[in-house]
């Protein structure tokens, strides 16, 4: 996959790194999909899943799929606990990610 | 009989002390030796009301004012009461377009949550550790 891009963050995203997040997660150039890797973040907050929240959006609008790699359950937990489960694509395994951005693209 | 274990923290209300915060409940959680999925929740619902009254609550208020108190009380058979207050204004998640997972989260981990704003906001929240994890 030529044009993909890859954001990786680590340890614990919460309010305290909102405008790193927003910084990483901004929807500029040209990109066939982006793939969140998230395996070595450890703690996400809401802060956190409204950035994920309008960066998905703003991708999606442009036809640009995203999937989220997560490596703790506390990630993947709260986006269900936020009632996000259709519109962030959460996956556990890199392959099964990459997959689904392969479908996703243009 | 010994009293129930508590854990009571009260730091600046500036964004890096939710982490601080969140690690204390961590450890005094994992000494009572609760299962790690419940530690997980817990940890993910108080860190939201502590990230919302960081946020929030003191937007008009004065430096010397700004602080944020967690406060944790186990009891038997699994249960545990926490509560996040501040003295700063309760914000309604109305007011904040695109925002408002926060409470949302919290709801869906406690079994019980109510919030009182008067002279600040604080958010009670209970814990039921037997009744957690089966709605996903």
């Amino acid at each position: 996959m030529s044009d993909l891009r890859v954001i990786a963050l680590h340890g614990e995203l919460d309010i305290a790194r909102r405008d790193e997040a927003r910084f990483a997660l901004r929807a500029d150039g040209d990109v066939g999909a982006v793939l969140l890797d998230f395996a070595d973040v450890t703690y996400a907050d809401s802060t956190i899943l409204s950035t994920l929240l309008v960066f998905t959006r703003e991708m999606g609008i442009r036809g640009v799929p995203v999937a989220i790699l997560v490596g703790t359950p506390q990630l993947a937990r709260i986006v269900q606990y936020a009632g996000l489960s259709d519109i962030l694509p959460v996956f556990n395994e890199r392959s099964d990610a990459l997959t689904h951005l392969s479908e996703g693209r243009r | 009989m010994s009293e129930p274990p508590e854990l009571r923290i009260t730091r600046r209300a500036v964004p890096t002390s939710a982490a601080a915060m969140r690690h204390a409940l961590r450890a005094f959680l994992t000494a009572l030796e609760w299962e790690e999925d419940a530690i997980l929740d817990i940890v993910t619902a108080v860190g939201e009301a502590l990230a919302n009254a960081i946020e929030h609550a003191y937007e008009d208020a004065t430096e010397e004012a700004r602080e944020v108190t967690l406060y944790a009380r186990a009891a038997g058979d699994g249960l545990l009461s926490a509560e996040v207050r501040d003295c700063g204004r309760f914000i309604e998640r109305a007011r904040r377009p695109g925002r408002g997972f926060g409470l949302r989260i919290v709801r869906s981990i406690a079994s019980d949550v109510s919030l009182e704003t008067k002279d600040g906001t604080s958010v009670r929240m209970l814990f039921d550790t037997r009744k957690m994890h089966k709605a996903l």
